[in-house]
């Protein structure tokens, strides 16, 4: 299994090189920060212009791919992710919004993940009754709508709760209040900003994990291997829980592979709306402000999770699939 | 030479069939009528064409269009002039919206359908070659996967850019850029399907019959997953739809002044207290469009399914005349 998992484990770090490799290459050619530096008030030379983007090691007179060489060599010999065309180095603004994203999506993903399977195994053993048809109604509703809508109506929601009790209980946008007294206060004022977006990011991500979950049961509870287990005297329950439901498991845990990516791709938008300063906020202001090494640099942060949750999934895939074991 | 008495097996197996009240229809018929017959399939239909039709023929019934200024009536609330309100910059809601919901579902319609195209044909050549092939397709399709689309998007999207980018309208930019995108999933799906089905015993049969590959291709593997693609446009129109209001809610995508109803509700946000109708009227026609499309999707998948109990109002009304002979008798 071991040796499984470290394949595929170089197979994605192969990946991750070439998809950032073709990022960096269409990051350069499109995006142009000398442009933005010369709409600066006092108008600077074209030269001066040019001068202060070689010192940062972004010359617009080289080459892509001798840029690429640059930058590639900064990455393997240094680790020097290059710097922003206002003169910011990307491994340190990096460092601390990774950690913003990650406090922000890590409870969502798993509270997501638990709750949607679990409501799929409820639903599906209520089939067409009221619980199910409730549940599985409200994770339709939650697929047509477009993941920043509804993060905008529950931002919504929570101020008009606030407005209703004449009293700031949860804040909508930002990580933290400045000057809260560290400890206990710090504590709560973090929770107090950690509740609306995580909610809003579970409430809309659940709903595709209910219904695959509900729907691969489905298939399964009336399987041959099923109705042996019942002949030989478990109950419905005892049978779908210890027969049917690891076998439901295995696509579902194929699926987390694309879906953390998506819960990141979400991650944009819940960044942008609740204005917490992370990767994906990042990501989409370094492309309006032209910035080249912060627009790679995302991009390859995206692939990177991508990759672990591909390899969670095959490791998720091998701990329930006996089949898997034998490569 | 032939005995005209003979008992016609035929003509047995059909008295059989028409005393147990069988009647054997068509498949596409019966996938047909399952559709019809689920009242919320055809209620979604029904919406999403009358959509459509609003999206064409919607802007006859205005003076007003997307890009003239009323100057006696800014940030209007719907009026008998405005049907549904003015903006703050005094553009009539009624003719935006109408031109929002013709490029969504038009950006929706041919992302779906060629995403599945390019599905269906990446898909079946990486099962049908596989080996070398099909290592190397997987490769640059999973490759494809971990490129987050949002990023290439907005770099495509973002203004500076070549002649190219300058001179193709926004909504064709983010056509193109969805479909590079799109296809990934349903292709591997398609590739794991025909996969099972190279495996099956029918297919086989035909191979030892001698039956040449096309014709497996066309006659075995195509209707096998036939219903899947049907079922991937919708889920396909429905993804791109939402892309699209998802990318320019926050500004990236489509760029005024081309609309969408995506560029509207994003626009409207900051000012949903002030201007409520900006923001509610073109997330009302959005939740109904998207809708209206999960409603079909959902139908579509109960017509194709071939173990549905879906049974038709004929055929019930026949087994309970039968049932209710039978005990009479």
């Amino acid at each position: 299994m071991l040796k499984y998992l470290a394949k595929r484990g170089i197979t994605y770090v192969v990946m991750i090189f070439l998809t950032t490799s073709a990022g960096y290459f269409l990051a350069v050619s499109s995006l142009k920060p000398a442009l933005l530096e010369q709409e600066r008030i006092p108008r600077p030379t074209p030269e001066q212009v040019a001068n202060s983007m070689r010192l940062k090691g972004l010359d617009p007179d080289l080459s892509p791919w001798e840029r690429y060489v640059d930058w590639l060599t900064g990455i393997v010999t240094r680790w020097d992710w290059g710097r922003s065309p206002n003169g910011a180095y990307i491994n340190a603004e990096f460092g601390d919004r990774v950690w913003i994203s990650t406090r922000l999506f890590l409870a969502s993903i798993i509270l997501t993940l638990v709750i949607g399977v679990a409501l799929g195994v409820y639903s599906a053993a209520r089939q067409y009754k009221f619980q199910d048809r409730a549940i599985t109604s409200y994770s339709y509703l939650a697929y047509i709508v477009p993941a920043p809508i509804a993060y905008f109506l529950v931002q919504l929601g929570a101020i008009s709760i606030n407005e209703s009790v004449g009293d700031r209980i949860f804040f909508v946008t930002g990580i933290s209040t400045p000057g809260v007294a560290p400890g206990w206060p710090q504590f709560i004022d973090l929770l107090a900003h950690y509740v609306v977006p995580t909610v809003a990011i579970t409430l809309v991500g659940w709903g595709a994990y209910q219904i695959a979950q509900r729907q691969y049961l489905l298939d399964n509870v009336n399987a041959d291997f099923v109705r042996t287990a019942r002949a030989k005297g478990l109950s419905r329950n005892q049978a779908i829980a210890r027969h049917a439901l690891r076998v439901s498991f295995i696509p579902v845990a194929q699926s987390i592979a694309f879906t953390i990516p998506a819960i990141f791709a979400g991650g944009f938008f819940a960044e942008k709306i609740f204005a917490w300063p992370g990767v994906g906020s990042w990501s989409i202001d370094a492309i309006s402000l032209q910035d080249v090494n912060a627009a790679t640099a995302t991009l390859a942060y995206g692939s990177v999770i991508f990759a672990i949750g591909a390899i969670l999934a095959d490791f998720a895939t091998t701990l329930v699939d006996p089949r898997v074991r034998v490569q | 030479m032939t005995n005209l008495n003979a008992v016609d097996p035929a003509a047995v197996a059909q008295d059989a069939h028409l005393d147990n009240a069988d009647v054997v229809i068509g498949k596409n018929t019966i996938i047909f009528r399952r559709f019809l017959r689920n009242k919320t399939a055809v209620a979604g239909l029904a919406i999403f064409l009358a959509l459509t039709v609003f999206s064409f023929i919607g802007g006859f019934f205005t003076q007003w269009d997307k890009e003239t200024i009323d100057p006696f009536n800014i940030g209007m609330p719907p009026s008998a002039d405005h049907y549904l309100g003015t903006s703050q910059a005094g553009i009539d809601l009624y003719a935006m919206t109408v031109e929002g919901t013709r490029i969504s579902i038009l950006i929706g319609l041919v992302v779906g359908l060629v995403s599945v195209l390019i599905a269906a044909v990446y898909g079946c050549s990486m099962a049908y070659f596989g080996g070398k092939v099909d290592k190397v397709m997987l490769f640059i399709l999973e490759a494809l996967i971990m490129m987050p689309a949002l990023l290439v998007v907005a770099v495509a999207t973002s203004g500076g850019g070549a002649g190219l980018k300058r001179d193709l309208p926004s909504w064709l930019l983010l056509i193109i850029v969805l479909l590079v995108f799109s296809w990934m999933g349903t292709a591997r799906l398609i590739r794991s399907m025909s996969m099972s089905l190279m495996q099956r015993d029918f297919v086989k049969a035909a191979q030892y019959m001698g039956v040449p590959p096309r014709r497996i291709v066309w006659r075995h593997l195509v209707p096998n997953i036939g219903s899947l693609l049907i079922l991937d446009i919708t889920r396909g129109v429905t993804a791109a739809i939402l892309a699209e209001v998802a990318f320019s809610f926050i500004g990236i995508g489509i760029k005024v002044p081309d609309v969408s109803l995506g560029v509207l509700i994003g626009g409207a946000t900051s000012q949903v207290q002030t201007f409520p109708w900006m923001f509610w009227v073109p997330l009302t026609v959005m939740f109904l469009l998207t809708g209206s499309l999960a409603m079909m999707n959902d139908g579509l998948r109960d017509a194709f399914d071939p173990s549905s109990s879906s049974i038709g109002k004929a055929k019930k009304a026949r087994v309970r005349k039968i049932t209710a002979e039978k005990k009479t008798a």
